[in-house]
């Protein structure tokens, strides 16, 4: 126990360290944007009409403290930002985690909920194409993993659209109801958040799912071959037992450890399909804020989330994978200490 | 199988020359000996060639220029014309289209609307001279085809009036362009990164895995939008391809670096390495010469393999206005109007281009799969 609670404390630390790595790369790009809060602020007041001097651009610097070098700008960043305060945004000044937590989480919720189709899928789906013979099964399954990584999501999107648009004559776009859209969480929003977001889940999931079905049959009909999985055979067991208890149990470690990755591939994908969606979740707001307004307090916070919410993922399984798996407990022990 | 049949016939003593052949063949020749017996990956090929050539070819290919100095003036938002052979006023030997009439009168409440004169032809003319363009540094006025009266459109036009054919075939060529710096750009940076991190070894690879992963935790996409939005928008339309390309190179790199480096930390201990070091090679020579050969294969694989997600990329970005924009032609950029419902309803012709895309990301990953089994040398006594 004390030995699986230092790995968990190695890996924790590995986390932070990457998370500051990322803090510090998306920090710097967005000084080296050109412009800076300050003036992009004023900038913006003065079309709505006031008239602005050097002097007030100077005076706004001095305020928000971006007079100060660069590097203990960067501390003071990170240092609230893993209290969860991004400060406010630039152009709207308004406190951003109040601004993002309920759009960031409905995000993630959707990331995540795309992740685990693609898996309740790809586990099964993947496992019976990489054991079975059959030619036709297989080029079938083959033929439309190919087509979910060819069919980008956003076109798949609209697809989806374009047929229901012909059909229905209804574009299934927003998250919420009308009714609903304000109104504080209850059991009726969940539903009616249920209902809208089917869509999104089936489009993020949708090459997901390819990626996933590539994944599982490539490790599974690696293991299959193995001389361990003939000895199993020959001591008598056979068909799903023999899958789910050997070659499955092999394969699932490099899968459970890809899974933050994959989360990584889902947000790459989610602004696009939220903008043709017309979501109001983190991802079009990126859109949002970073199209229209140049928003780099806004832009650094997302990705600041989206990262986290990576890293954290990335985290959590490991620390799965080290319950499951005793080896790679021993391998980063090994190192480390 | 080759082996296979090496064997069957050596052993019947009828053909050694195969055999010959077989254990004196190149590493390039053992591959392509393999890809050609894959039909799919040779459908795919044969595909991938026959659209990389028309994407090049494009100008000559298409009839009109695919910006806005090509449009039709009098034919926007039009329907796809198909050019036939026979109708209800006979047969024609040349291949003809109807000429679209616009009007307006009180029973369409004086707004315009086009209406088709199946008693006017437009004949299809060959080789005829249009819009000027250049192929490969020369400047030529001849097309394949045209009509011989106003303009042909087989693919509709767009709400300019610009011909959705030409735009598909020129936006080909575009794509390829964008892929192709995007994927040796991440190339050069993943041989360089994953090179020094995989040969050195030690607390170089340990910071340098540090940072690559790092770089991957970060989800490309948005962190590219939050650049993009910052482009100056005076920035002319060849400045975005070239910033486009490069930040897709910037972002591609850290998967291919990674396996560059896992390949060289199992090949530098091999022995032939050794007696190269014993020799008294340097390191560039042992990299340039033993190592970097060991893995070509691979490499090219990859590089096959990562190209489509470049070109998807590129356009998803243009596709929400941050990628390209006008004058160049892409499939994003022509797609960056369809989410209107009037679109949606009216001009699904909108959509033609998207099934060339994905016949060209299709085709690229079938070679590229198809590639990946050939360049394994093992595939075969797996199996």
């Amino acid at each position: 126990m004390g030995q699986f609670l230092r790995f968990a404390f190695v890996r924790a630390i590995m986390a932070v360290v990457t998370l500051i790595i990322v803090s510090f790369i998306v920090f710097s790009l967005m000084e080296m944007v050109p412009g800076d809060c300050a003036e992009r602020y004023l900038a913006f007041k003065n079309t709505q009409g006031s008239g602005i001097s050097v002097a007030d651009i100077d005076a706004e610097r001095e305020r928000l403290g971006l007079n100060r070098p660069f590097m203990v700008r960067w501390a003071s960043w990170i240092w609230h930002a893993f209290q969860g305060d991004f400060g406010e945004s630039c152009i709207l000044r308004m406190d951003i985690s109040q601004l993002l937590s309920d759009k960031f989480l409905i995000s993630l919720g959707i990331a995540l909920a795309a992740l685990a189709l693609a898996y309740a899928i790809a586990l099964p789906v993947g496992i019976i194409s990489a054991t079975s013979r059959n030619p036709v099964l297989n080029n079938t399954l083959r033929l439309v993993s190919y087509l979910g990584l060819a069919l980008p999501n956003f076109l798949l999107a609209l697809m989806i659209m374009l047929f229901s648009t012909m059909v229905y004559g209804n574009s299934l776009t927003g998250l919420f109801s009308p009714q609903y859209r304000d109104a504080p969480w209850s059991w009726d929003k969940f539903v009616d958040f249920a209902g809208h977001a089917w869509l999104p889940i089936f489009i993020l999931g949708w090459s997901a799912t390819a990626f996933a079905i590539q994944t599982v049959r490539a490790l599974m009909s690696d293991e299959i071959g193995k001389l361990y999985v003939t000895a199993a055979r020959a001591r008598g067991i056979s068909g799903w037992r023999l899958l789910r208890r050997y070659p499955a149990r092999h394969a699932l470690g490099p899968i459970i450890n890809s899974l933050g990755f994959d989360l990584n591939r889902v947000f790459n994908e989610l602004p696009v399909v939220a903008l043709i969606l017309t979501l109001t979740e983190a991802g079009s707001l990126l859109i949002e804020a970073l199209a229209r307004s140049n928003d780099q307090q806004l832009a650094g916070a997302i990705i600041f989330l989206l990262t986290g919410s990576i890293v954290a993922l990335n985290f959590f399984t490991d620390i799965l994978l080290a319950l499951a798996d005793p080896r790679v407990r021993h391998s980063i022990l090994g190192r480390s200490a | 199988m080759a082996e296979r049949a090496a064997k069957r016939q050596a052993a019947g003593g009828v053909d050694d020359k195969a055999r010959e052949a077989y254990f004196t063949a190149s590493q390039g020749q053992l591959i392509w000996a393999r890809f050609k017996r894959n039909t799919s990956a040779m459908a795919g090929l044969i595909v991938l060639v026959t659209l990389i050539l028309a994407g090049l070819f494009s100008p000559f290919l298409t009839p009109y220029d695919p910006t806005a100095a090509g449009r039709d003036m009098s034919y926007q938002n039009g329907a796809p014309q198909i050019p036939r052979m026979w109708d209800e006023n006979g047969f024609s030997w040349r291949p003809f289209i109807y000429t679209p009439e616009r009007f307006r009168s009180i029973k369409t409440n004086f707004r315009w609307v086009t209406r088709i004169n199946r008693n006017k032809r437009r004949y299809m003319t060959f080789l005829p001279k249009g819009d000027p363009y250049k192929l490969f540094g020369m400047a030529f006025r001849t097309h394949l085809f045209g009509v011989d009266k106003g303009k042909i459109h087989l693919f509709g036009t767009d709400a300019a009036g610009k011909d959705i054919f030409s735009r598909t075939f020129h936006a080909i060529n575009t794509s390829l362009a964008v892929g192709t710096i995007g994927v040796f750009l991440a190339f050069f940076l993943a041989l360089i990164i994953g090179g020094i991190s995989g040969f050195y070894g030690g607390w170089i690879d340990s910071a340098l895995q540090m940072f690559t992963d790092a770089i991957r935790t970060v989800p490309a996409i948005p962190l590219f939008m939050a650049l993009a939005a910052f482009i100056p928008p005076e920035w002319s339309a060849e400045a975005r391809f070239f910033f486009i390309s490069t930040i897709l190179g910037l972002i591609g790199w850290p998967t291919l670096a990674r396996r560059v480096r896992t390949h060289l930390l199992t090949e530098r201990n091999q022995e032939y390495v050794l007696a190269a070091k014993l020799c008294g090679a340097s390191a560039s020579h042992i990299i340039r010469r033993h190592l970097l050969p060991s893995f070509t294969s691979y490499i090219i694989v990859d590089l096959v393999i990562s190209f489509p997600y470049m070109v998807l990329s590129e356009t998803a970005l243009s596709f929400i206005g941050l990628g390209l924009k006008d004058p160049v032609n892409s499939l994003g950029v022509m797609l960056q109007n369809v989410t209107q419902a009037d679109v949606l309803l009216n001009y699904q012709w909108y959509f033609i281009p998207v099934i060339f895309f994905i016949v060209l990301v299709l085709a690229f990953v079938f070679v590229g799969d198809g590639l990946r089994d050939a360049a394994d040398p093992y595939a075969e006594t797996r199996k």
